[in-house]
């Protein structure tokens, strides 16, 4: 399988550990992947770094075997081979450490550990506990882990149980008698500063033994940690950087590419506030995951929340919706109390929310355009009970053609749209009623080309200047700043604090990160 | 497709008995299929909210019963007390399910056997006859001769609920509900209140079911149901609704139901001893969910 082809010349560099080669992958309407190439030597760290979008997570599932390209090739050690599943990509060498842990709760380490790849410690069918420990135990100290492999998975810290799925992941040098390769996919968004430095000081001493793909969206990480940095963007590799000596803007720039300088964010389309009464005006908000959040959005206004994952803003977000259930507070419309019991008395308040999962939580994917559009407002649609079909489309295809909107028919599944046009049809479910007066964005251009995103981010624009107060959770810094009128940095589920963000005096992202961490 | 399967029956039992296709029989199957058509059709709405309801049989069951001991003293107003009375009983189990947010699965399962130890108590295990039919009869009776009053009003009730559903907003939020409930939520749709909606539609038709099935017994039973509840999910599942929720109609139980009635009568013709009929439902409720879901696979992944 894995046999190598013929050798580099010895005067040359050494064969890549790993080698990608022109990877393709489409999905319906979007190309992920568009000519991917991507090179990890032998005993380095390389970063792999984009915007959400940028085809980060298709490129990592297609090392793993999750995903089968449409076309290009991958090389181990110059072979070319073919990744069918995980167990394949294990074959060869190659794990990854998931986002989402992927640990069983109430199993020990050592379960976890030698789970799927029981090698001895399984004797016809039945555990022998003394070898598993003792493997396990194997595994943790080559992670020099001092975690007791009896302890149940649910009673480690999450970095404990991030070192369990390292040692974890180690086990595929079992497999293959070459040094693994290790891939990490943001493994510190959720870690705490400290932690983070125990994590870097683990994926350097993996350096030793293995070859390493870092990726998360935090530059600065990045730059930290790894030998060299791929940067990705529109599911092609745009450049190839050494971490010595680069300079984070000149990255950031590669990521966002020159078309995010051409007002991306169609600022000169941004008009001045008045200020007046806020819309939405918030105070002492608490809940389960955020403390006192005070919270003014004036109509026309478009503020962001920004936060680091825990940062308990999707939560306030929710809260606003009627989704979480808080302890304390008020929450006024228009200097009106308002409470927020259940999405339905959000809606009657006028409040819209794009919820981020946008195919699980925000359409119903089998039901038509027209379905989905109309879902929410009943009386735009209807006479007394009863749907009238010719009002429901002549209201349907005057946004499907407001918002341009790209589907066959009205009466095409939702599914079949590109996500871009997925996203508007959703928008325009909270506009048909013409009643709307605060949107709650939670990041609405994740997952989007950035074509899509521009024209989200038009859309945003013009419902700001037909008096619509916004909350944008966005999904990058840069978004944020360019979007926002003001931002709200949250910090461990309280506001931190608050930015002024106008066209023309806009804060750097450095910034924000100071108060976010 | 349920339409193909039900007139690939009435040929094959033509064919293989020729006596089959006279008015006859046709009148006798239908009116053998109108207490099934309305248990599924009731029942249809909460597989289309992507739930299900296992206690329609028991809750028919108790509902003959109460039926049968209400009616000396009630009379005509006994009927629709009855229905009111499982129309309650469908819309309590709905509260729970919401409420207490345990799937309608267990709920109705909990309360088909509460229903049916209730129609032991109140019947003190035993048939409970009817004496005076005279405002139950009316079930009994023929329309333009030939049809079967039964029949008739289920196909009625059939009509009269997917009309509703059809012409109001119900369609889409149930819809929603049943493909996916976080999104209905989030969108703002009455989700819990289209749950509870459909189990209370569910326990009156269950209720009305049971009139049925009085009128033409004369007599309540605290068993009397109970064989309905596979062949009324056998229905909705070979109608083509998808066990998932979302996708799938009244019309098509109200098809299913005549191919699992016309099974049923057709098992003796062909010479299969009705012993089998239990192995035959089973059957066909594993094949049809395995159509069924194959087929919403293709149609998500196209």
């Amino acid at each position: 399988m894995s046999v190598p082809a013929e050798r580099e010349p010895a005067t040359s560099a050494p064969v890549p550990a790993l080698e990608v080669r022109g990877l393709v992958k489409h999905y319906p309407g979007v190309k992920a992947l568009d000519g991917v190439d991507l090179v990890v030597r032998q005993h380095e760290v390389l970063g792999l770094a984009g915007e959400n979008g940028a085809g980060k997570s298709t490129l990592l599932k297609a090392l793993v075997g999750l995903v089968t390209p449409d076309a290009g090739e991958i090389y181990v050690r110059g072979g070319a081979v073919k990744l069918r599943s995980v167990v394949e990509a294990a074959n060869h060498g190659i794990g990854m450490v998931f986002q989402e842990q992927s640990l069983v709760p109430n199993l020990t380490a050592a379960e976890n550990i030698l789970l799927g790849s029981e090698g001895a410690a399984v004797r016809r069918g039945v555990y022998r506990w003394d070898v598993m420990r003792r493997l396990a135990q194997e595994q943790l100290d080559k992670i020099g882990s001092k975690i007791d492999p009896l302890a149940r998975t649910d009673t480690l810290s999450f970095a404990d149980r991030q070192m369990v799925e390292i040692a974890k992941v180690l086990r595929i040098e079992q497999r293959s008698q070459h040094p693994p390769v290790i891939i990490l996919d943001e493994p510190t968004s959720v870690l705490e500063s400290k932690e983070i430095d125990t994590l870097f000081a683990q994926i350097r001493r993996l350096r030793e033994f293995a070859s390493v793909v870092f990726v998360s969206h935090r530059l600065d990480e990045v730059l930290d940690v790894c030998d060299r940095v791929t940067v990705l963007r529109g599911g092609q590799s745009v450049g190839e950087v050494a971490t010595a000596g680069a300079v984070p803007r000149e990255l950031h720039r590669m990521m966002i590419g020159s078309t995010g300088s051409d007002d991306h964010y169609h600022e000169n389309a941004a008009e001045p506030v008045e200020a007046e009464q806020p819309r939405l005006s918030v105070r002492g908000l608490s809940g389960k995951s955020f403390r006192d959040i005070d919270l003014d959005v004036a109509a026309g206004e478009i503020v962001a929340i920004v936060g680091v994952h825990g940062s308990g803003r999707e939560d306030v977000c929710r809260a606003l919706f009627g989704i979480e259930p808080t302890s304390a507070g008020e929450i006024r419309m228009d200097g009106k109390k308002i409470s927020l019991p259940n999405t339905r008395a959000a809606c009657a308040a006028g409040i819209g929310y794009v919820p981020a999962e946008r195919k699980i939580e925000g359409m119903v994917g089998p039901m038509s355009v027209a379905e989905n559009m109309t879902l929410t407002k009943q009386k735009a649609r209807c006479a007394g009970p009863f749907v009238v079909p010719k009002k429901q489309a002549g209201l349907v295809d005057r946004w499907i053609e407001r918002l341009s909107i790209r589907t066959p028919t009205r009466d095409t599944a939702i599914q079949r749209l590109s996500g871009g046009n997925q996203q508007k049809v959703v928008l325009a479910r909270w506009l048909i009623g013409g009643d709307i007066r605060l949107l709650l964005l939670d990041h609405p251009t994740r997952g989007l080309d950035i074509g899509a995103r521009s024209e989200v981010y038009r859309l945003m624009r013009e419902l700001a200047a037909s008096g619509v107060a916004t909350v944008l959770l966005a999904d990058s810094l840069e978004e944020a700043i360019g979007m926002a009128d003001r931002i709200l940095v949250m910090n461990d589920g309280r506001v931190a604090t608050e930015v002024g963000c106008p066209s023309g005096g806009k804060p750097s992202p450095l910034d924000l990160v100071k108060e976010m961490v | 497709m349920p339409l193909i399967a039900l007139v690939g029956l009435v040929v094959a039992l033509t064919v293989a008995d020729p006596d089959f296709l006279t008015l006859r029989s046709l009148t006798a199957v239908s009116r053998t299929a109108a207490p099934l058509i309305v248990l599924a059709a009731g029942a249809t709405l909460i597989v289309l909210c992507g739930g299900i309801d296992l206690s329609i049989a028991a809750l028919a069951s108790l509902s003959t019963v109460l039926l049968a001991l209400w009616l000396p003293d009630l009379g005509g107003l006994a009927t629709p007390v009855v229905i009111a009375v499982a129309a309650a009983i469908g819309a309590v189990q709905g509260l729970a399910h919401v409420l207490l947010r345990i799937p309608s699965f267990i709920v109705t399962l909990g309360g088909m056997s509460i229903l049916s130890a209730v129609a032991l108590v109140v019947s003190g295990a035993g048939t409970v006859r009817v004496v005076d039919d005279s405002t139950v009869k009316w079930l009994e009776l023929y329309v333009a001769g030939y049809v079967p009053m039964s029949a008739a009003m289920a196909l009625l009730v059939v009509a009269l609920i997917a009309a509703v559903v059809k012409a109001t907003p119900l369609h889409s939020w149930i819809s929603a509900t049943g493909y996916s409930e976080s999104a209905a939520r989030l969108a703002g749709t009455p989700v819990d209140l289209v749950k509870i909606g459909a189990f209370c539609v569910s326990g009156a038709c269950a209720g009305f079911a049971a009139v049925m099935l009085v009128s033409r017994q004369f007599s309540g039973g605290p068993t009397m149901a109970d064989n309905l509840l596979l062949p009324a999910v056998a229905a909705i599942v070979v109608g083509g609704t998808a066990i998932t929720g979302g996708h799938g109609s009244l019309w098509r139980s109200l098809a299913g139901a005549l191919v699992v009635t016309l099974l049923r009568v057709g098992l003796p013709i062909v010479g299969v001893p009705s012993a089998y009929e239990q192995i035959l439902y089973g059957v066909i409720i594993v094949v049809a969910v395995a159509l069924t879901l194959d087929w919403s696979k293709v149609s998500i992944i196209k």
